[in-house]
């Protein structure tokens, strides 16, 4: 695989890079971010999306502990209710933030948790027990779902389990299996997703509108258009396989140097957006933009809003911008809008002002003449105090010089 | 209060007047605050003169604000007032008394016949539209309280604007409406405002002026400095705009084509009418935009015309795809436009398949079907752990199945009239129609149409996109409307081909004028009928109330139902297509 600093950048695609910093950033610090790229087959996509794994920060948890239990903050069955001091005797290691895959053809089991098979048949001490599945594993970290439109057409039951996990931040699980008491516990991963929707069954939002609207952004991604970028790539794809036999050593070396920069980065940023707030203006921005375009999804500008400040992080920067807002703008609203109004808020944003400037909607200023409340002068009768003589007027009888 | 006058008078006194001048094309100031026509009106600001309203007489009222395909349907109310809020529930529901009350007053006799009244006046209400700078919607909803958002720049800040479904005969309704109305401002508190005088003319502003909001990246969009996104989003939807009207990406670059310099490949304005309708808006639309410009050739593309055409040929997969998704998309407007008569009930097939991402367990069923294996293993030994076997047992409770689907598969045929009359919106919206089920649905469909003398598979049964778009632009409508004829090709192709729960589905504007067997054409498309029923093919036919006796004779004979319509406008035909294969699923369900 082409590590990721390595995969070639173009219009199409730089959006996704963002998204996927972005989303990380944010899972490090328990607040997750949903992403879901869509794009015809050759976009990258999945590419970008699994090399990512490997710039993943480190994270901590209560040792052994299936569920990554936070030693700060234990949530799972074992060890929720354990003092400091028992979980200090446990121990504390340190594990890659998690990544794991559910295909489209999974099962609810595997998804959420079911029987564990090796402790039932362990012959010794056989015990019924419950093995967490993916999600559950997946606490404080990130779960990629390829082909998410196949799934939510295949699998209404997980698409379930997706929308309780998705609803709120953090989100809920609750794995049952026939014979075991239920177990119900909070977990925090952002879910990454991608789809084609020209290939069957279609868009997301057309099968299950409820799951589209639970991701924060989606990126719809482009194909390379210019010739240098495609012959870029092929020539990185070819170097990839002869340095591998050339020199595997070397370059394996150079690639983790970058990504240790990557995590290094994350880790700043991360701290960096902890502390890092939306300024009331354009708090207040976003909350006209979603008045005046009649937005339903609340969901929507809590991702504006988290992605603003995630987006000025990323560009080292300790301010939010009316840029990082309207740059925003298509990734958290074109799957939750139609195109007229996403079209009509991007251009309604006059970006170029001063902070006073920034809150003035553009095409007022043509507005002014249709909504001129002078334009009327004078008051009417009422027809119901006019003879039937009086009640018809045409252009004629109303302008008779003219005739 | 004036003197011997009465309402009933007035109005009746209106509506005559209102007869007259529409049929010349006129509106007309009623009293001092209302206009009144079956076109769109517009504010004058290029003018210095103030409070005149145009009459767009080039816009039709229906047209522009509901969509609709056939002129004159709509009697469009502007009663203007001082600037203030106006609650469109208050109006809806003065609305509806008011025309109570006025029938009662013309009819001292409804008095006695209540349920006729209620039945006359909610007729009315879902034919009346009403919007206020406080929200909208059909005077029916609104009267329960059920209301759509205001949208900002739209009609309705300075007067209420009222649409209503009304014929010759009815036309006194508007006095009625209108007079309702001023009482409704003035209770609210506001003045009315005095319309100074009307013009008529055309303009340019129409229902979607998208040019109005559409940036493109050469007209200095000021955001420029924010990121290439917004521009790139304009360009797209400029291009989801003109695939709307023009069918897809290959038909906009015909279009555009048509405005090469090339003269080989320019069309005429009459060669592209019949195509696509009236496209004289998207023309100013692109001129607007800077697009197109006049020359001594007549209009060609300019530099950035030139651009965006570039644009599309480079980005035609993405936006292929995006158009798809269009597409697929189901209208929105519910189903609430169409009215079915008769009754299908024919025996539908199922197609049966193994789901194997879901295993079921149910000791209670005796199952049949593939038995999951892993499953049931695993749920055995989880059950003999549980039941304190001391051995490993397999009992009929740990048993897992495979969970299995069915589903009704609906192969559809197309049969469009390609007569004269549906040359334009209408050809373009049984188009769409044909896009939109091969593209949302999983089954074959195959496009027939009829016209001039004989009939034409223009698609055979498919499930490629390519396939069908090709067959529907040869699809160019002229002439007669050879109704048996086309009826027979269909059967056939139906015949001839192995489709499941074939469903015929007849759309047409007209009635039969060209036989195919004798010298009686109605008569001839009646027998055709008969073999629709023979052959057991499922018909709905689709068509317009003018033509209700004879479609609901044809629909009779061939055992199907008629689905009439005020309109055949896209929406329209998707929703009675989606209706229909809905029906027969359920049908499906309830014979299981
Ligand atoms: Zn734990």
């Amino acid at each position: 695989m082409i590590p990721f600093y390595k995969l070639e950048r173009y219009e199409g695609n730089e959006a996704l890079f963002e998204l996927v910093m972005m989303s990380i950033v944010s899972s490090y610090v328990g607040e997750p971010l949903h992403v879901h790229a869509e794009g015809l087959r050759g976009t990258g996509k999945t590419t970008i999306m699994r090399a990512a794994r490997d710039i993943l920060p480190t994270i901590e948890r209560i040792k052994g502990c299936i569920y990554n239990c936070d030693p700060a903050a234990p949530h799972c069955p074992h060890h929720k209710n354990l003092s400091a001091e028992e979980i200090k005797a446990i121990g504390v290691e340190v594990i890659p933030m998690p990544f794991l895959e559910i295909s489209h053809s999974a099962k609810v089991g595997t998804v959420a948790g079911s029987i564990d098979l090796a402790r039932l048949t362990d012959p010794a001490h056989p015990e019924a027990q419950l093995l967490p599945g993916i999600i559950p594993q997946a606490h404080r970290g990130i779960i990629f779902i390829d082909e998410i439109n196949r799934l939510a057409d295949t699998s209404p039951e997980i698409t379930d389990i997706l929308l309780d996990v998705m609803g709120n931040k953090p989100g809920h699980l609750q794995i049952e299996e026939a014979g075991l008491p239920v177990v119900e516990i909070p977990v925090s991963v952002s879910v990454w997703a991608a789809s084609n929707p020209d290939e069957e069954p279609g868009p997301l939002e057309e099968i299950r509108r409820q799951l589209s609207d639970r991701f924060d952004m989606v990126c719809y991604m482009g194909r390379p258009d210019s010739l240098d970028i495609l012959a870029n790539m092929l020539e990185e794809n070819s170097h990839f396989h002869k340095a591998k036999q050339a020199n595997e050593a070397e370059t394996a070396a150079a690639d983790e140097s970058k990504n240790e920069q990557y995590r290094n980065d994350i880790i700043k940023w991360a701290a960096m957006y902890e502390k890092t707030d939306l300024p009331d203006f354009l708090r207040n921005f976003i909350a006209r933009l979603y008045i005046k375009h009649n937005l339903e999804s609340i969901r929507a500008i809590q991702a504006m809003q988290q992605g603003a400040v995630l987006h000025s992080v990323l560009k080292n920067r300790d301010k939010v911008m009316i840029t990082d807002v309207t740059y925003m703008i298509p990734l958290v609203l074109k799957h939750r809008v139609d195109g007229d109004t996403l079209v009509r808020m991007i251009n309604d944003v006059d970006s170029r002002g001063s902070k006073d400037g920034i809150l003035n909607f553009k095409g007022r200023k043509n507005k002014k003449d249709e909504s001129d409340p002078e334009y009327f002068q004078q008051v009417a009768r009422p027809l119901k105090d006019m003879h039937r003589g009086e009640l018809v007027h045409t252009e004629k009888t109303l302008t008779p010089s003219d005739f | 209060m004036l003197g011997e006058e009465t309402n009933v008078d007035k109005a009746a006194s209106v509506g005559n007047y209102l007869s007259l001048y529409f049929g010349q094309n006129q509106g007309v100031r009623l009293g001092e605050s209302t206009v009144i026509s079956r076109r769109a009106h517009a504010r004058m600001p290029e003018k210095r003169v103030k409070g005149q309203i145009k009459i767009l007489i080039n816009r039709d009222a229906g047209k522009t604000y509901l969509d609709y395909v056939d002129v004159d349907q709509v009697v469009h109310i502007d009663v203007y007032h001082k600037a203030g809020e106006i609650d469109p529930r208050d109006v809806a529901r003065a609305i509806f008394w008011a025309l109570d009350e006025h029938f009662l007053e013309k009819d001292p006799q409804l008095q006695y016949a209540e349920e006729e009244r209620f039945k006359m006046v909610s007729g009315y209400a879902n034919k009346i539209f009403i919007t206020t700078n406080q929200g909208k919607g059909l005077l029916y909803d609104l009267f329960q309280d059920v209301l759509k958002p205001y949208i900002e720049g739209e009609e309705g800040h300075d007067h209420v604007h009222i649409l209503a479904r009304l014929n010759r005969e009815e036309y006194y309704l508007a006095y009625v409406i209108a007079e309702t109305v001023e009482e409704v401002i003035l209770a609210s508190g506001l003045k009315l405002s005095k319309v100074r005088n009307i013009v008529h003319g055309n303009q340019k502003e129409e229902r979607d002026s998208y040019a109005g909001y559409i940036k493109l990246p050469w007209k200095n969009f000021k955001g420029q400095n924010a990121h290439q996104l917004p521009d790139k989003e304009n360009v797209n939807q400029l291009i989801l705009k003109l695939a709307e009207k023009f069918g897809g990406v290959d038909e906009i670059e015909e279009f555009m084509e048509s405005y090469s310099t090339n003269i080989f490949k320019r069309k005429g304005i009459e060669q592209q009418k019949k195509k696509w309708g009236d496209v004289e808006h998207d023309v100013e639309q692109l001129e607007e935009l800077g697009l197109i410009k006049d020359s001594i050739l007549g209009k060609v593309l300019t530099k950035k015309g030139l651009m965006l055409q570039d644009f599309v040929v480079k980005h035609k997969c993405e936006l292929e795809t995006e158009i798809r998704r269009n597409v697929r998309k189901a209208p929105s407007g519910g189903s609430g436009r169409f009215k079915k008569l008769g009754k299908v009930d024919s025996k539908t097939a199922q197609v049966e398949y193994t789901n194997r991402n879901r295993t079921v367990n149910d000791p209670d069923k005796n199952w049949s079907g593939d038995l999951a294996v892993p499953e049931t293993i695993i749920q055995a030994k989880k059950n003999s752990f549980l039941r304190g076997d001391t051995h490993f047992t397999i009992k009929k409770q740990d048993l897992h199945f495979y969970d299995k689907k069915t589903y009704v598969p609906i192969d559809i045929c197309l049969l469009i009239d390609a007569s004269g009359s549906m040359a334009g919106d209408k050809r373009q919206a049984a188009c769409f129609l044909a896009e939109h089920l091969l593209i949302s649905g999983k089954e074959k469909v195959a496009v027939v149409t009829f016209q001039e003398r004989s009939s034409e598979v223009v698609v055979p049964f498919t499930r490629n996109q390519r396939v069908l778009s090709k067959g529907l632009s040869t699809i160019s409508p002229a002439g007669l409307t050879p109704m048996a004829n086309g009826i027979m090709t269909a059967v056939d192709l139906i015949k001839n081909n192995r489709v499941k729960n074939p469903l015929l589905v007849l759309i047409t504007d007209g009635i039969p004028n060209t036989p195919l067997w004798t010298l009686d054409a109605k008569a001839d498309a009646l027998e055709a009928a008969t073999h629709i029923k023979e052959n057991k093919i499922r018909l709905i036919c689709i068509g317009v109330e003018s033509n209700r006796i004879f479609l609901e004779k044809l629909s009779e004979r061939a055992d199907g139902a008629l689905y009439l319509v005020d309109d055949l406008n896209k929406d329209n035909l998707i929703n009675i297509v989606r209706h229909e294969k809905k029906t027969m699923m359920e049908t499906h369900k309830n014979m299981a």
